[in-house]
């Protein structure tokens, strides 16, 4: 009993049952804030079939949904190439798909009248029902504040669309907007600090005072997840031979190869084979994989195409992969190539599709701009707290380079990278960050309610989520 | 079941038998006898032998977990709904509360609500918990007049000012956040069309013209400008206190110029690139080898210094100055002298020649003592010993120091005392009588007892006046006893006169003396004088009973009167001693009568003058 009432001052915790609904490129988080993990992780890619083969159901979400091999099954994303919502209508759907399917919908019945306890004499109070529950079911964010959160630059316009959607569509009683950059500082238990998020489609470097984002010095750019599996589709293409990048779905059963022999699986075939953006998304996954087992960042102290670094990567043990079709390989130097165009532009693999990333664009001149744009008082104590957060700021070494470049540019500051271990923290650290400041007692004053939206219509959202 | 009786009755044994009575009996007696610790194995007690062991053993008794006290079914939780009092729109949200058993408590401010809706409408908690976070921050707030007056500047416009001020109220003093996201745009997009229609307009919006960028030191200097400004209006710089006069200096100090200086410098120093960062590293390690190194000389030239001084071993002790060899010894015998100097009590007449002695100002006069030489060599060695440097005391203008409300004291007594304790100690003199006067003086200036605020300022005025009054008081004194003389001495001159003929000296001598006694007496009893100054009567009493007495042995009516004359003198010059020695150099006796008259203005004067003080 003591261990749980000591803290309570310092906690100051009062939940509300609040939802934090944290979309992303990759994936949607969604859960109850209070807790340490979104209960509902879902797909940001949604399926979309033409109205004549199914007039009913035009969208599908969810893992299983879209991964399932269809005719004419078009696979989409909501996000603009810009890192701002593009398609209003459908992510207002895959939100909302993310926040019911594991959140709302199972709301459970009374138990007075679900006819589960029926055995027992039930003389439980009747003040417990809830009046409300009966004429309440449209709307699926009835009885939850609902904190999203937004990227470091998004625009007016995409904020005010956020506030109507959850005030007139899904009817929240209370809503929020946040960075996440704050957040994802939050998470780390930091209120100052640069925050690196390297996600699937952007990586941005968000300065944060004092819990609020210092929007001059905010960062971005398009060298992110996708822009390492775009590395490794041209690295496979460029190999010689050429890698050949199969989906799992395509392959009906395989046999052992030896490595580097062409595979001899058998192939499913398909009436009205899917769609390209099927095969698509279905290639990104055994990219992931890929990246996951094989890629490495090039840790340093050099880079990667300056003096022995590569001679020593070579002569470094390999790291097999497999592919779907059973065939396989050891990479050894490539799987450093892959990845050190984040830090070296000139290092990137390029090709007619793939033109050369912008110096700028890289993490380290990131960080650097972003440190620019920050009161020179403040630069030193920012610097040591660089929270790295982002599915892909999970590859391997990534961390060590980092710190590495950091004290290339910053060699007279206390360098401090603040990177979570665990893998749920690292990619969820937005959420994270959301679930705990929604539920605290102190958050309640800043909740945008109902009634003064309904006041001061969608531009409140400026004035109030600073 | 056969008990024992049974088996025994069955094999025939006599009953009660003394055998397994003893057998019984002996088979406690060891357990009760070597009392076995309680948890401890067998084998272990069996180590102890016969004796307990010395110190008590304890095993630790296996403890669960004490059973949860079940206080009847379990708990309900309820989700109470809750308005937040930060909160002016009375947004309900819901959380998790424990049933109350009974209704929940009613606040009067409820009162009537839950009456006569309880059944209809739930109970709505009131959560003030945390209104405590809600803080907003204070900014000086002017009117659209004080900004007329005093406040414009070339640079900014009013409505600049104004979104400054708001920027500044929703980030609470964050300067960086402040400058990020401030944006100002003139509220007027019409003026450049007006220029282009006439020019006549140009000049009323100069002040509109473009928005600048701002550094953060032009957002500080202006805001800080402002705050000054408004400071000084609300409070004039004379009647701030330390606190306020130091915020204010604080704000009309800020020089942003030197600020950015400060800024370029510091971006400067984190953008220096590997190699200087790395020259500094090397220096900084160099200089910590040097100063290492210095130590370590410094360490084996003291080791080698206290070599040369130490005292040559097993040396026989010669007389005079040979039995000290070195300027150490020579020191440490200085010092031993000069303590036995101290320690020992000097007899009065003992002049300085007497005998050998030193002062510690002799000693350290010595040019080139060990003593010094030593000192120095310690001081080196551990420098922390030293004694910091003194600071200066900052010398004040007399008008700063009431403003800063400094004052000096010769002596602090520690604690606390209070300024009305201090007045009332001036009141009471050393006599009873003397304080009884002292209150009459007071009184009739019409000073109360107790001076309602006994402030410093008062303390020293009513001082002053203390003085004055006690200076009065000696004069009176004075003026009394020479009335008291000159009535005796005119009562002798009459009886003088005539009794003139009348022969018998030593009878009249003896009526002389006595007469001349009692008034002396009765005047001293009537002055009511302090011991010391009743001696001095006396003594005047003598003297004239002696000069009575020589005047007598003459038995020359002229030379008598000389003689009184004489006397009168001779009286009067005692008095004056005896005041001087008093009064210490008062006003003097010589214009006793005037000096009388005087009093009475001057004390008047006094009156009037501390009055005026007191009442201010």
């Amino acid at each position: 009993m003591a261990s749980t009432n000591a803290p309570a001052a310092e906690y100051a915790g009062d939940e509300v049952s609040a939802i934090v609904l944290d979309p992303g490129f990759s994936t949607i988080r969604a859960g109850f804030a209070g807790e340490d993990v979104p209960k509902s992780v879902c797909p940001s890619f949604f399926g979309y079939t033409d109205a004549e083969s199914d007039s009913k159901s035009q969208f599908l979400f969810g893992e299983n949904a879209i991964h399932t091999p269809q005719a004419n099954l078009q696979i989409k994303n909501y996000w603009g190439s810009d890192g701002i919502v593009e398609d209003w209508d459908a992510a207002t759907k895959v939100w909302e798909y993310a926040i019911t399917s594991r959140l709302t919908s199972t709301k459970p019945s009374n138990p007075l009248q679900n006819g589960l306890n029926e055995g027992s004499n039930g003389n439980g109070d009747t003040m417990d029902v809830d009046i409300e529950n009966v004429e309440q079911a449209e709307k699926p964010l009835e009885d939850s504040p609902l904190l999203m959160t937004e990227p470091g630059w998004n625009s007016s316009k995409a904020r005010e669309k956020c506030i109507e959607i959850a005030m007139e569509e899904w009817g929240a009683p209370a809503f929020y907007l946040q960075k996440t950059g704050v957040l994802a500082a939050f998470a780390s238990g930091k209120a100052s600090g640069i925050i690196i998020d390297i996600g699937a489609s952007h990586t941005s470097v968000t300065p944060v005072l004092d819990g609020m984002v210092l929007r001059k010095g905010v960062q971005k750019s398009p060298l992110a997840g996708n822009f390492v599996s775009n590395q490794i589709r041209m690295l496979f293409k460029q190999s010689q031979p050429e890698i050949p990048l199969t989906p799992h779905y395509t392959v009906k059963s395989k046999v052992q190869v030896d490595a580097g022999a062409p595979s001899q699986a058998t192939y499913k075939t398909f009436d009205l084979p899917p769609t390209d953006s099927f095969r698509r998304l279905e290639e990104e996954r055994v990219l992931t994989e890929f990246k996951e087992s094989v890629v490495e960042v090039w840790p340093g102290p050099q880079r990667f195409n300056m003096g022995p670094s590569e001679e020593i990567a070579k002569n470094q043990p390999g790291r097999p992969f497999e592919m779907p079709d059973g065939w396989n390989q050891v990479f050894t130097a490539d799987r450093f190539r892959v990845a050190e165009g984040l830090f070296d532009a000139s290092a990137a693999l390029v090709d007619s599709d793939n033109p050369r990333p912008k110096d700028e664009h890289t993490i380290s001149r990131l960080v650097q701009a972003a440190v620019q744009q920050v009161d020179a008082d403040h630069r030193p104590m920012l610097l040591g707290n660089v929270v790295v957060t982002g599915g892909s700021s999970l590859l391997y070494k990534l961390n060590e380079r980092l710190t590495q470049e950091i004290n290339t540019i910053y060699p007279s500051t206390r360098n401090k990278l603040i990177a979570p271990g665990s893998v749920v923290e690292r990619k969820y650290a937005a959420w994270i960050g959301g679930s705990i400041l929604a539920s605290l007692g102190s958050f309640h004053q800043l909740w945008i309610s109902k009634k003064e939206y309904e006041e001061h219509g969608a531009s409140i959202v400026e004035k109030r989520c600073r | 079941m056969a008990s024992g009786r049974d088996v025994r009755d069955m094999l025939g044994l006599p009953m009660g038998g003394d055998a397994p009575k003893a057998a019984q009996k002996s088979r406690p007696k060891p357990a009760t006898g070597v009392r076995r610790p309680q948890g401890v194995a067998r084998e272990v007690a069996a180590l102890y032998g016969e004796r307990p062991p010395p110190v008590a053993i304890y095993e630790e008794k296996k403890t669960y977990r004490a059973k949860r006290q079940s206080t009847g079914p379990a708990k309900k939780w309820v989700q109470q709904p809750f308005t937040n009092q930060a909160r002016s729109d009375g947004l309900v949200l819901r959380h998790w509360r424990r049933k109350p058993t009974t209704a929940p408590p009613i606040t009067s401010g409820e009162d009537t609500v839950m009456e006569d809706s309880e059944s209809s409408e739930p109970y709505i908690e009131s959560n003030g918990d945390f209104m405590k976070y809600n803080i907003e921050v204070e900014v000086p707030q002017f009117t659209d007049e004080e900004y007329d007056a005093h406040l414009r500047s070339n640079d900014w416009g009013r409505e600049e000012t104004d979104y400054l001020f708001q920027k500044i109220k929703d980030y609470a003093f964050r300067w960086a956040v402040i400058w990020d996201r401030y944006d100002f745009q003139a509220e007027r997009p019409q003026p450049p069309q007006d220029d282009a229609n006439g020019d006549s307009t140009a000049l009323a919006t100069l002040p509109f013209a473009p928005a600048k960028a701002r550094t953060v030191e032009d957002l500080k200097a202006r805001y800080y400008d402002i705050a000054a400004k408004i400071m000084k209006l609300r409070i004039p710089e004379v009647q701030m206190d330390a606190e306020q006069f130091a915020q204010y200096d604080l704000l009309t100090k800020f020089n942003p110029d030197l600020e950015r200086n400060r800024k370029t410098l510091a971006a400067a120093l984190m953008n220096r690139n590997m190699d200087e960062v790395k020259e500094e590293e090397f220096l900084l390690t160099e200089l910590q080898r040097i100063n290492m190194a210095a130590n370590r000389l410094d360490a084996e030239r003291d080791e080698l210094r206290a070599r040369l001084e130490a005292p040559a071993p097993q040396k026989p002790v010669e007389p005079g100055l040979t039995a000290f060899p070195s300027s150490q010894q020579l020191a440490t015998l200085f010092n031993q002298l000069f303590q036995q100097d101290k320690s020992k009590k000097r007899a009065p007449g003992n002049g300085p020649a007497g005998r050998l002695s030193l002062s510690a100002n002799e000693m350290v006069a010595t040019p080139g003592s060990a003593q010094q030489q030593q000192m120095a060599a310690a001081n080196r060695r551990q420098s922390v010993a030293q004694p910091p440097p003194q600071t200066p005391i900052r010398q004040l203008a007399p008008q700063q120091e009431i403003r800063f409300n400094v004052s000096t004291h010769d002596r602090l007594t520690s604690g606390v005392s209070f300024g009305s304790d201090k007045l009332l100690k001036m009141r009471q003199a050393k006599s009873n009588v003397q304080t009884q006067k002292i209150a009459a003086a007071l009184a009739q200036l019409s000073i109360p007892e107790i001076i309602p605020i006994p402030t410093s300022k008062v303390g020293d005025v009513f001082e002053a006046l203390i003085g004055k009054v006690g200076k009065l008081l000696d004069v009176r004194k004075v003026r009394e006893k020479e009335e008291g003389e000159c009535r005796v001495l005119e009562a002798m001159k009459t009886r003088r006169a005539s009794e003139s003929q009348a022969g018998a000296g030593d009878a009249s001598n003896v009526n002389d003396s006595s007469a001349n006694y009692t008034p002396a007496k009765s005047e001293v009893a009537d002055s009511q004088d302090t011991p010391d100054v009743d001696g001095d009567g006396e003594d005047d009493g003598d003297d004239g009973d002696n000069d009575g007495g020589e005047g007598d042995g003459d038995a020359d009516v002229d030379a008598e009167g000389e003689e009184d004359d004489d006397e009168d003198a001779e009286g009067e010059d005692a008095d004056t001693s005896a005041a001087q020695s008093e009064r210490r150099g008062s006003t003097s006796t010589r214009a006793v009568s005037a000096g009388h008259k005087r009093s009475a203005s001057v004390l008047s004067q006094a009156s009037s003058k501390s009055n005026k003080r007191l009442r201010k």
